[in-house]
């Protein structure tokens, strides 16, 4: 194989010859010795022989063509792609990396070479400039990344703050009116941090007896919903109220639950919370609607223990008290003798509390009687039908019942917290007790159904005399009724500013009465009758009338009670009669329901006042009677019906009895001859 | 977190000693979690260098994610702490609960006060009202002619 050389500018190729591949004496040494030349292995042959390639030629070709293609590149500068030089530069390397390649593999392959190192050639101004291209651009994505990464984190800590805001703030300001507790237990769920709602009101019960109700619901559990807003898990059917009922009354009487103030309605949180940001009006909402839930359950769980108490108190013998049925929400009591009171616990509201929240229901809710075993009402039973309009509205008797308990409460409450503040508790000190409630109750329910039935009485009394007035008279008592029956006289023309003087023993009277009064009184189903102007019964032995008497009708049953008032207006009208008599100076005198005038010959003219209450066309009617001497002192002729000696009248107004007592002592001036 | 100064005053020097060591376990998780904040905010800047020559690109990029992680957690750490501190004053804060609970209590008894003065005015008012029909019901030229009749 002949090494070749060649020269610059010349396109001929040189030949060169290598050396006879015979051994060639090198040396002799002074001992005669031939030194021959090594012998070189097949390897070192080839590495010699590529040792002796000149790739010059070839580069200088290869620049050559570069020269050339770059001056004609500039010519067509404006028409060269951008990245032309890249991709060149590129490929060229890539032609060097793969003959250095092939070198090194070749060299490793004989296994006669072997790479000791490489150094990286220096960089060009533009390779650093682009390297540090990259580098920035990486970091500035990575940078751009972090920012997103920023942003997120910042809204979700925002909207972690907004929920926490809302969250505590409507949580304190519960707080304001409402017991909250934490529960340390593991037990919550998501959505829950932990706290609850303690309705219960133990003050007021501390030292009551057991109550064996359980109230559950007591512990009202606070949850939070996606938006922050605080949220109240309220069980299922669990708010109760009590319903006072007559047994036998018409059902049809509703009551609206959840008619004061706004229902929380979640469906407009639901919608809310769709939207980007919840207002402070959403949330005030919120809140007020859960401060109303929580009233509620608190209001039903202070009836629930009010029925409790009720329950306690049917254990102990009472005189009112008169326990006909029992059941767990049931109890039913005997009033009087023809009517029964059921006082039971009813659930709020037609559905579930808890359902309406979610659903957002807010129209108001009917109640439903548990105790539907209650006998129904036949509108045309008319004994029975009249019988319930004399009893008291249902609601108002409720109403006065918790009322009555919530009061004790109060005042239990004030005295227990009287007595830690200031003073010690005495020993042996009965803390009160609420025994007397229910029969307070049962009293109050008969006197009032009572008291209709007496005024119904008066009423129909009154409407049957024309010159009576009825007057009700307020007591502010639940066991006390009054009324007055009123009875204005005419003022007749001739008596005004007569003075009158009597004796010297007696007072002037300088004034005529215009009117009389009865009062009747009725406690708890006890009558009292107060009249004035009507002559007691000791009076009338001894001639003395006073002005004010007192009739006690102990044990007056209301059958007795109209003929006593009929008599009692009578005698007021007697006594009206005899004063103007005796104003126009006529002798007279009266005797109960009766008005005399003496006539001569010892007779006697009497004006007598007959009394009937159940007299459709007038209960006080009047009769003239002539006494004459014959006639036993004191004694009226017996016998119905009119005859010489006595003449009815009718129905006079008062000013016609005026009129004809006016007539009668005419008569009796003038000689009583007929 | 005026709590610790007012605390002395009231419990028993054992609560006001324990009340200040959780004012100060507060204060420097505070301190501790803003000096999180910021350390590894400044070491984020300084990683976001660009090197010359350029080289642990990788590790440099790991490192600022590292940074903003721990930033985030620093900060999520805060908010917690706030949310602890707003339990605290629910649960903790008796004097202003009970001030509060005296006020409402005042403004109940008020309301309480006025409902019964109002009740009794109408009450009043009622029984004025019924006294003054039933006189002139009964003293009405109707009633006399029906009666008359």
């Amino acid at each position: 194989m002949m090494g070749s050389s060649s020269t610059e500018g010349s396109r001929s190729m040189g030949i060169d010859l290598d050396k006879l591949p015979i051994k060639r004496l090198e040396s002799i040494d002074e001992f005669g010795n031939e030194q021959f030349p090594p012998d070189r292995s097949n390897e070192e042959q080839r590495l010699a022989q590529i040792r002796r390639i000149d790739f010059s030629s070839v580069v200088e070709k290869d620049a050559k063509k570069a020269k050339k293609t770059s001056s004609s590149a500039s010519k067509e500068a404006p028409q060269a792609w951008p990245w032309q030089g890249l991709v060149d530069n590129l490929h060229l390397a890539h032609q060097e990396l793969s003959v250095i390649i092939d070198l090194i593999n070749t060299v490793e392959a004989n296994d006669a070479v072997a790479v000791a190192g490489m150094q990286r050639p220096k960089q060009l101004p533009s390779e650093a400039l682009a390297d540090l291209a990259v580098s920035a651009a990486t970091k500035l994505h990575r940078l751009r990344n972090l920012g997103r990464y920023f942003r997120q984190s910042s809204k979700a800590l925002e909207q972690q703050v907004l929920r926490e805001a809302r969250f505590y703030g409507s949580l304190i300001r519960l707080q304001q009116n409402w017991k909250v507790k934490r529960q340390r237990l593991a037990t919550s769920g998501p959505g829950s941090e932990g706290f609850s709602f303690d309705l219960l009101d133990s003050s007021a019960l501390s030292d009551l007896a057991a109550i064996s109700r359980p109230l559950s619901m007591a512990t009202v559990r606070i949850d939070h919903d996606s938006a922050g807003n605080l949220a109240i898990q309220v069980p299922k059917k669990s708010c109760r109220s009590l319903s006072v009922q007559f047994l036998g009354a018409d059902t049809s009487c509703k009551r609206s639950f959840f008619s004061k103030g706004e229902v929380y309605n979640s469906s407009v949180l639901a919608q809310a919370a769709k939207r980007e940001a919840l207002t402070d009006e959403d949330v005030n909402k919120c809140v007020k609607g859960a401060h109303s839930v929580l009233r509620e359950i608190h209001r039903s769980i202070f009836e629930e223990q009010v029925f409790d108490v009720l329950n306690l108190e049917t254990y102990n013998p009472s005189q009112g008290i008169n326990v006909t049925g029992m059941r767990e929400d049931f109890l039913q009591l005997a009033i009087g003798q023809e009517n029964s009171l059921c006082i039971c616990l009813v659930p709020s509201g037609g559905e579930d509390v808890s359902q309406m929240i979610l659903t957002g229901h807010t129209h108001s809710e009917e109640s439903e009687f548990s105790s539907s075993e209650l006998a129904v009402t036949d509108e045309k039973h008319d004994p029975f039908k009249k019988k319930l309009l004399d009893v008291p509205s249902p609601i108002s008797l409720e109403t006065y019942l918790l009322y009555i308990f919530h009061e004790y409460f109060l005042t239990r409450a004030k005295e227990r917290h009287y007595h830690v503040n200031h003073r010690p508790q005495l020993s042996g000190q009965p803390p009160g007790s609420s025994y007397a409630l229910l029969d307070h109750f049962c009293m109050t329910v008969a006197h009032r159904m009572f008291s209709n039935k007496v005024l119904s009485e008066i009423e129909r009394l009154v409407s049957r005399v024309p010159y009576l007035h009825l007057i009700s008279q307020f007591t502010w008592h639940s066991r006390t009724s009054s009324w007055s029956l009123c009875l204005k006289v005419p003022e007749p023309s001739l008596h005004a500013g007569r003075i009158r003087k009597l004796s010297d023993n007696q007072e002037v009277n300088c004034k005529i009465r215009s009117q009389f009064h009865t009062k009747v009184i009725l406690k708890d189903d006890q009558i009292s009758v107060t009249g004035e102007g009507s002559p007691s019964i000791v009076g009338s032995f001894n001639g003395n009338y006073s002005d004010l008497c007192l009739i006690n009708c102990f044990g007056c049953d209301l059958e007795d009670l109209p003929m006593i008032l009929l008599q009692q207006i009578a005698g007021q009208v007697i006594h009206w009669l005899h004063e103007e008599a005796l104003v126009v100076g006529m002798n007279a005198s009266r005797d109960f329901l009766c008005l005399y005038f003496d006539l001569d010959q010892g007779d006697t003219l009497g004006l007598v006042a007959h009394v009937d209450p159940d007299d459709v066309y007038g209960c006080i009617s009047w009769w003239v009677v002539l006494e004459n001497w014959s006639m036993e002192e004191g004694k009226l002729s017996t016998g119905n019906g009119e005859s010489e000696n006595r003449k009815f009248l009718g129905y006079l107004s008062l000013e016609a009895l005026y009129s004809t007592v006016m007539d009668l002592i005419s008569l009796c001036s003038a000689g009583g001859n007929h | 977190m005026s709590k610790a100064g007012g605390a002395g005053s009231g419990p028993t020097a054992a609560a006001a000693a324990a009340a200040a060591q959780k004012q100060k376990t507060l204060l420097q998780r505070v301190d501790a979690d803003v000096a999180n904040i910021v350390d590894n905010f400044s070491l984020l800047i300084n990683v976001a260098r660009v090197n010359d020559p350029p080289f642990r690109n990788s590790q440099e990029a790991f490192q600022m994610e590292m940074r903003a992680a721990r930033m985030v957690q620093a900060a999520d750490s805060l908010l917690k702490l706030v949310s602890e501190l707003k339990q605290t004053a629910i649960f903790s804060g008796f004097a202003s609960l009970n001030e509060n609970v005296d006020r409402r209590i005042e403004v109940f008894n008020q309301q309480a006060e006025n409902t019964e003065k109002l009740l009794e005015r109408i009450a009043e008012q009622a029984a004025a009202s019924l006294k003054e029909l039933e006189t002139h019901y009964y003293s009405s030229v109707a009633r006399t002619h029906q009666l008359d009749a």
